[in-house]
């Protein structure tokens, strides 16, 4: 039987806005190579594997791959594995737990088609050395605005103090690639009253927005990164004092996240769109003589 | 309501190699805003809407990268192809195309699928500074034969080894080429199966770095090539990393390029 695959636009409730990711389903766990090479013909920013379990107490082994990369971690993906899972498939139960390279991840249904994430938080380590470097390369036309820096899993988290700043970046590519984080991401509180908001409209329920670049095979601005809110979601929930954050990715494609901190955890609630739905048409992983 | 989507690899005979396009089986002409953000969301280099056939048996072909509609694109062309006949149950052995660039067609038979293409003649690039530019951009020969045609300029190598080890400097490449640089040399290395010539094809200023196989490519290098030889049909290799093959043969001013394709994907567009 051919392998279904799915296209899902995450994070939106729109085709066409948030994050794309496809979702490979499979019967059994595939070779790292084909599965490079589907993702790669995917051309999505993220091709998402699900495989059964492995007896360890998750109900999903999942990896993700952005053509021939892993990723250490894809909340997009994540979220989109989950939507195609309970909304597509109709999976036995509306709890998922995922054997993942970042630890056990888990996703459940939640009210009106939102679906919430539970991934590690990530406790930002204040890193001033950062500052005047990444500074100069997000608003290479010397307007910055006072910067904080912070560190956490492998990001940089760059604070500004208004929505303005973080939409009017004058970003240089070689020199945030620079920077040597695994995602840039640039961050101001939602609403500061005197904003712009002809340039990007935001929803004015966001309590803080963000932009995030990453490097790999050259940097490029991610349409909306779950992984990024482990760090933005403790950042922020200490700055506001208060757990439960509406949070919004300034992107050209943009999209909206619902954060709580729990303790260690980062609970991400979010929709998600099926844009497309196929049968590959390439032979199986198994029979391309795949090992677990 | 849906609409039938197929992925493709073209100018190949296996999965994960040749160019990818995607074929939008529509069942009229549709909203460009739409389509133009279906090839956005689908991020392969070309994807193409195909409507069902007028009185004539013309069928109009558009084609969008993920930011552009294009004039013409040729691997897209013989994915369309691919998908009706395999796909879509289409039986006719000829198809006939509108599109930007006029009516095109395209032949089905055991041997692939031919589409017909104007032969672009290229000429001898005269501006020495840019000849050298385009040289230095590929690592070439001091004395390295370069032509131009329109906004593409060829590089002749020595070898199909030496296409398949180009090292391009794509800064430099943008700067010698408006709109991309073909790398070419003579196949041969692989004896009488092997290409009749080989190739690559940079082209940063139009967003691509390297294309995977490149129909346009061929419409320059069949006759550049051809007149070379001495003869109007050669076997072509396009040495990028995904690679492709296609048969090229130069009848008058036109070019008929001949490859096969896969289907990878058979998808439902839910939009």
């Amino acid at each position: 039987m051919p392998l279904r695959l799915f296209q899902i636009d995450a994070f939106t409730d729109r085709p066409f806005a948030g994050n794309p990711a496809a979702v490979c389903l499979l019967d059994a766990p595939a070779s790292e190579g084909w599965m490079q090479d589907v993702a790669a013909e995917t051309a999505m920013p993220a091709t998402a594997f699900v495989a059964p379990g492995d007896g360890s107490g998750a109900d999903r082994s999942l990896r993700w791959f952005a053509g021939r990369t892993e990723l250490a971690l894809c909340g997009h993906g994540t979220l989109a594995a989950s939507h195609v899972l309970l909304h597509e498939v109709g999976a036995a139960s509306d709890e998922i737990r995922y054997a993942t390279g970042a630890g056990t991840l888990t996703a459940r249904s939640g009210e009106g088609g939102l679906i919430e994430l539970g991934l590690p938080a990530h406790r930002p380590v204040a890193a001033p050395e950062a500052a005047a470097a990444a500074a100069a390369a997000l608003w290479a036309d010397g307007g910055a605005p006072a910067v904080e820096t912070w560190r956490g899993f492998q990001d940089l988290l760059v604070a500004v103090p208004s929505v303005d700043d973080v939409l009017g970046l004058a970003v240089d590519a070689p020199a945030v690639t620079a920077l040597g984080a695994r995602c840039v991401i640039v961050t101001g509180p939602g609403d500061d009253g005197g904003r712009d908001t002809s340039r990007r409209p935001l929803p004015p329920a966001a309590d803080f927005v963000s932009r995030v670049f990453a490097s790999p095979g050259g940097l490029t601005e991610d349409s909306v990164t779950g992984s990024a809110h482990c760090l933005l979601g403790p950042f922020w929930a200490e700055r506001l004092g208060r757990p439960v954050l509406q949070a919004r990715q300034a992107s050209a494609r943009g999209g909206d996240l619902r954060v709580e901190v729990r303790g260690d955890r980062v609970l991400l609630a979010g929709r998600a769109v099926t844009v497309l739905r196929a049968e590959l048409a390439v032979a199986d992983p198994v029979s391309r003589g795949a090992r677990p | 309501m849906s609409t039938r989507l197929f992925q493709v690899d073209a100018f190949t005979d296996r999965p994960f190699a040749g160019n990818p396009a995607a074929v939008c089986l529509l069942d009229g002409p549709a909203d460009a805003a739409w389509m133009q953000a279906v090839a956005a969301e689908n991020n392969l280099p070309e994807t193409a809407f195909v409507v069902p056939p007028d009185a004539d048996g013309t069928r109009g072909l558009r084609w969008f990268t993920p930011t552009v509609e294009v004039d013409l694109c040729g691997h897209a062309t013989l994915a369309t192809a691919h998908v009706l006949a395999t796909e879509a149950g289409v039986t006719e052995e000829s198809l006939a195309f509108a599109t930007r660039s006029g009516v095109l067609t395209a032949r089905v038979s055991a041997q692939g699928i031919e589409i017909d293409l104007p032969a672009i003649p290229c000429a001898p690039l005269t501006d020495e500074a840019q000849a050298d530019a385009a040289r230095a951009a590929v690592g070439a020969r001091a004395d390295a034969e370069v032509a131009v045609s329109g906004g593409w300029v060829l590089v002749v190598l020595d070898s199909t080894d030496a296409v398949r080890a180009c090292v391009p400097d794509l800064v430099a490449v943008a700067a010698a080429a408006p709109f991309a640089l073909i790398v070419t040399g003579p196949g041969g290395d692989a004896g009488d199966r092997g290409p009749d010539i080989v190739s690559r094809m940079f082209g940063p200023n139009a967003g691509i770095d390297e294309d995977p196989v490149t129909g346009a490519a061929h419409c320059i290098l069949g006759p550049f090539w051809a007149e070379r030889l001495g003869r109007p049909r050669l076997r072509a290799h396009q040495a990028s990393a995904r690679g492709g093959d296609l048969i090229v043969e130069v009848r008058g001013d036109r070019v008929a390029l001949t490859g096969r394709a896969v289907t990878v994907l058979r998808a439902d567009l839910l939009t």
